[in-house]
C-alpha cells in the first residue's frame, strides 16, 4: 500500500513539473504570448545549452570554461574560509579569553552581508581571483563560526562532568566530546557557507569580472540574450545542488548525529 | 553573592571588548598614518566623520539616512509578499501529500539558483525600476520561508494531532489549531534567514543597477575611487542589518515565549 502511494505522488510530481514545461512551451513557442528575445522558450534554451558547450560567441568562453573557473575561485575562497572559520568558532565557544577577545570585533563583522565588501576589495585588488577569493572567505567565515560556536555551546554539561570523573584531560574532553556533539551543527555550517560563497561570487562576477557564469549571464543581458541567461542560471542552480548533495553524502558518513539520515 | 558574580563577569567582558575594539582602531589608525596602507584605506576617524557628514549633508543626491530608507522599503514590500507566499505555500507542502508531490520538484529546480543569479533575468524582464528588485527580494524570501515552514508543519507532533482528531476536530481545524502555531518557531527561523538573505539581495541588486540606496553608495564609491565613501556605506549596511536582526528576534521572543528555542 505504501509502495503504491509512493509511485503515485511520484507520478503526480512528474506530471506537474511536464505540466508546467508544457506551459511554458504552448505560451511562448504556440501561442506567442511574448517574444522568444524577452522569455526564450524550453526549445531555444535547450539549443543554446548544446551550442554554448562548443561555442565560445558571445562572451568568449564556452560553458564548461566559465563554469570551472567559477568553481576554482569559489572552492578557494571557501576552503580558506572553512580551515579559518571552524576552528576559530570552536575556539571562541571552548575557551573564556578567545571568547572575550574575539566575539567583540566578530559582532563588527557580522551583520555586514559579505556582498558589501565587494566594491571596497575590486578597489584595492582590481577585479581578480584574490578580491573574489576574499569576498568569499568573509561569507564563509561567518557562517562557518557561528555554527560551530553554537554547535560547541550545546554540549551538555552533565557529558562534560562525567569526563571530569574519570579525569579527562581539556583537551580530551574537547576532543572527545565536545567536537562530536557540535559536529552536526559543524555541518550545517559548512554548508550554509558553502551556499553563501556561491552566491557572493555570483554576485562579485556580476560587478566585475572577465570569467565565469555571472560574467556570462550579465554579458547576455547587455546583449540581450535571455536564453544564454536561463542556460547560465540552470548551470548556477545545478552546480550549487550538486556541491550541496556532496557535502551531505561527507556529512553522512563523519557526523552520524542528528542531521544526517 | 551570585549576583555579584555575576556582575564582575559582565565588567569583565566589556573591558575585554573595549580592549579588542580599541586595540583594533588603534592598529587601523596607526597603519593607515605610518604605512603606505594610508594611500589606500582612510583611517577610522576620517570614515566616522563621512558617515556623520554624510548623515547631516549628502551623498549623491540624498542623505545616508535617505539611501538606507531606500533599500529598506525595497526590502520591506518584498519581504512582506515573500514571506507570506513562502509560509503558505510551506505549511501547505509540509502538510499535505498532494501538495508536495505537486509543488516540491518545481521549488527544488528553483531554490538552488541563488536569487542573485536572478539579477540579468529579472531587469530584461522587469525593467531597470523597482519591480525588478522588489521580484529579486521575494524571491530572496520566499524560498527561505518555504523551506522552513514546511519542516515546521512536518514536524508536528503526531500524537497532539491524533488526540484532536479522536476528539472530533475536522482536517481544517487541526490545521489552523495545530500544525499552524505548532510552526511558528520554526516559521520564524526561515523568517530570520530570509530578512538577512533580503538585506544581502537588495545590496547586489542595488550595486548592479540603481540609481539610490546603499548598494548603489557602495558602488558608486568604487566607481569614483572613493573609498571613504565605500567605507561609511558598509558601516551604514551593518547598522542596518544588526537593527533588523534585533527587531527579528524582538518579534520572536513576544511570539514564541512558549518555545524554549526562542530565547
Amino acid at each position: 500500500m505504501k509502495q503504491k502511494n509512493k509511485m503515485k505522488y511520484f507520478c503526480i510530481s512528474v506530471v506537474s513539473v511536464c505540466t508546467v514545461i508544457l506551459i511554458w512551451f504552448l505560451c511562448i513557442n504556440v501561442f506567442h504570448m511574448k517574444s522568444e528575445t524577452v522569455f526564450p522558450g524550453p526549445v531555444k534554451v535547450f539549443n543554446t545549452f548544446l551550442d554554448k558547450l562548443h561555442t565560445k560567441a558571445p562572451d568568449g568562453a564556452t560553458l564548461q570554461a566559465h563554469l570551472w573557473s567559477s568553481i576554482k575561485v569559489a572552492l578557494l575562497g571557501y576552503a580558506l574560509g572553512a580551515l579559518v572559520g571552524v576552528p576559530l568558532g570552536i575556539a571562541m565557544a571552548w575557551n573564556k579569553w578567545v571568547d572575550r577577545f574575539v566575539r567583540p570585533l566578530f559582532d563588527l563583522v557580522r551583520p555586514i552581508p559579505g556582498l558589501a565588501w565587494i566594491p571596497m576589495f575590486i578597489l584595492l585588488f582590481g577585479i581578480g581571483i584574490t578580491s573574489k577569493a576574499l569576498v568569499i572567505f568573509l561569507g564563509a567565515l561567518i557562517a562557518c563560526i557561528v555554527n560551530s560556536y553554537t554547535g560547541i555551546r550545546q554540549t551538555k554539561e552533565t557529558h562534560l562532568w562525567v569526563g571530569d570523573v574519570f579525569g579527562a584531560s581539556d583537551s580530551q574532553k574537547l576532543f572527545k566530546i565536545a567536537i562530536p556533539t557540535a559536529l552536526p551543527m559543524i555541518f550545517t555550517g559548512l554548508r550554509v557557507a558553502l551556499g553563501t560563497s556561491w552566491t557572493a561570487l555570483v554576485a562579485a562576477e556580476l560587478l566585475a569580472s572577465t570569467k565565469g557564469l555571472g560574467y556570462m549571464i550579465q554579458q547576455a543581458r547587455a546583449i540581450s540574450r535571455p536564453d544564454i541567461i536561463i542556460v547560465g542560471m540552470l548551470a548556477i542552480g545545478a552546480v550549487g545542488a550538486i556541491f550541496d548533495a556532496l557535502l551531505h553524502l561527507v556529512e553522512i558518513h563523519v557526523a552520524k548525529g542528528m542531521n544526517a539520515k | 553573592m551570585t549576583n555579584g558574580k555575576k556582575l564582575s563577569e559582565k565588567s569583565i567582558g566589556a573591558v575585554c571588548a573595549v580592549v579588542s575594539i580599541g586595540a583594533f582602531i588603534i592598529l587601523w589608525y596607526w597603519g593607515t598614518q605610518a604605512t603606505q596602507l594610508g594611500l589606500l584605506i582612510p583611517g577610522p576617524f576620517d570614515v566616522l566623520k563621512a558617515v556623520g557628514t554624510g548623515i547631516v549633508g549628502k551623498v549623491g543626491r540624498h542623505s545616508i539616512l535617505a539611501h538606507a530608507g531606500y533599500s529598506l522599503l525595497r526590502v520591506m514590500i518584498g519581504f512582506i509578499i515573500g514571506s507570506l507566499v513562502g509560509v503558505v505555500l510551506g505549511l501547505l507542502m509540509g502538510w499535505y501529500r498532494i501538495a508536495e508531490a505537486i509543488f516540491n520538484p518545481l521549488f527544488r529546480i528553483i531554490r538552488p539558483i541563488p536569487p542573485i543569479a536572478w539579477i540579468p533575468i529579472s531587469i530584461i524582464w522587469f525593467g531597470l525600476g523597482e519591480d525588478a528588485k522588489i521580484f529579486l527580494i521575494f524571491l530572496a524570501s520566499f524560498s527561505n520561508t518555504t523551506l522552513n515552514s514546511m519542516a515546521g508543519a512536518r514536524s508536528v507532533d503526531p500524537e497532539i494531532v491524533n488526540a484532536a482528531r479522536m476528539l472530533g476536530a475536522s482536517e481544517r481545524k487541526i490545521f489552523t489549531t495545530i500544525v499552524l502555531p505548532a510552526s511558528v518557531p520554526n516559521i520564524f527561523a526561515g523568517l530570520q534567514v530570509a530578512i538577512s538573505s533580503s538585506w544581502a539581495t537588495v545590496l547586489a541588486a542595488e550595486m548592479v543597477r540603481s540609481s539610490e540606496g546603499l548598494g548603489w553608495m557602495i558602488v558608486a564609491g568604487m566607481n569614483n575611487n572613493d573609498m571613504i565613501q565605500i567605507l561609511s556605506g558598509i558601516v551604514m549596511i551593518g547598522v542596518v542589518g544588526y537593527i533588523l536582526a534585533i527587531i527579528m528576534r524582538r518579534a520572536e521572543d513576544v511570539l514564541c515565549r512558549w518555545n524554549k528555542s526562542g530565547k
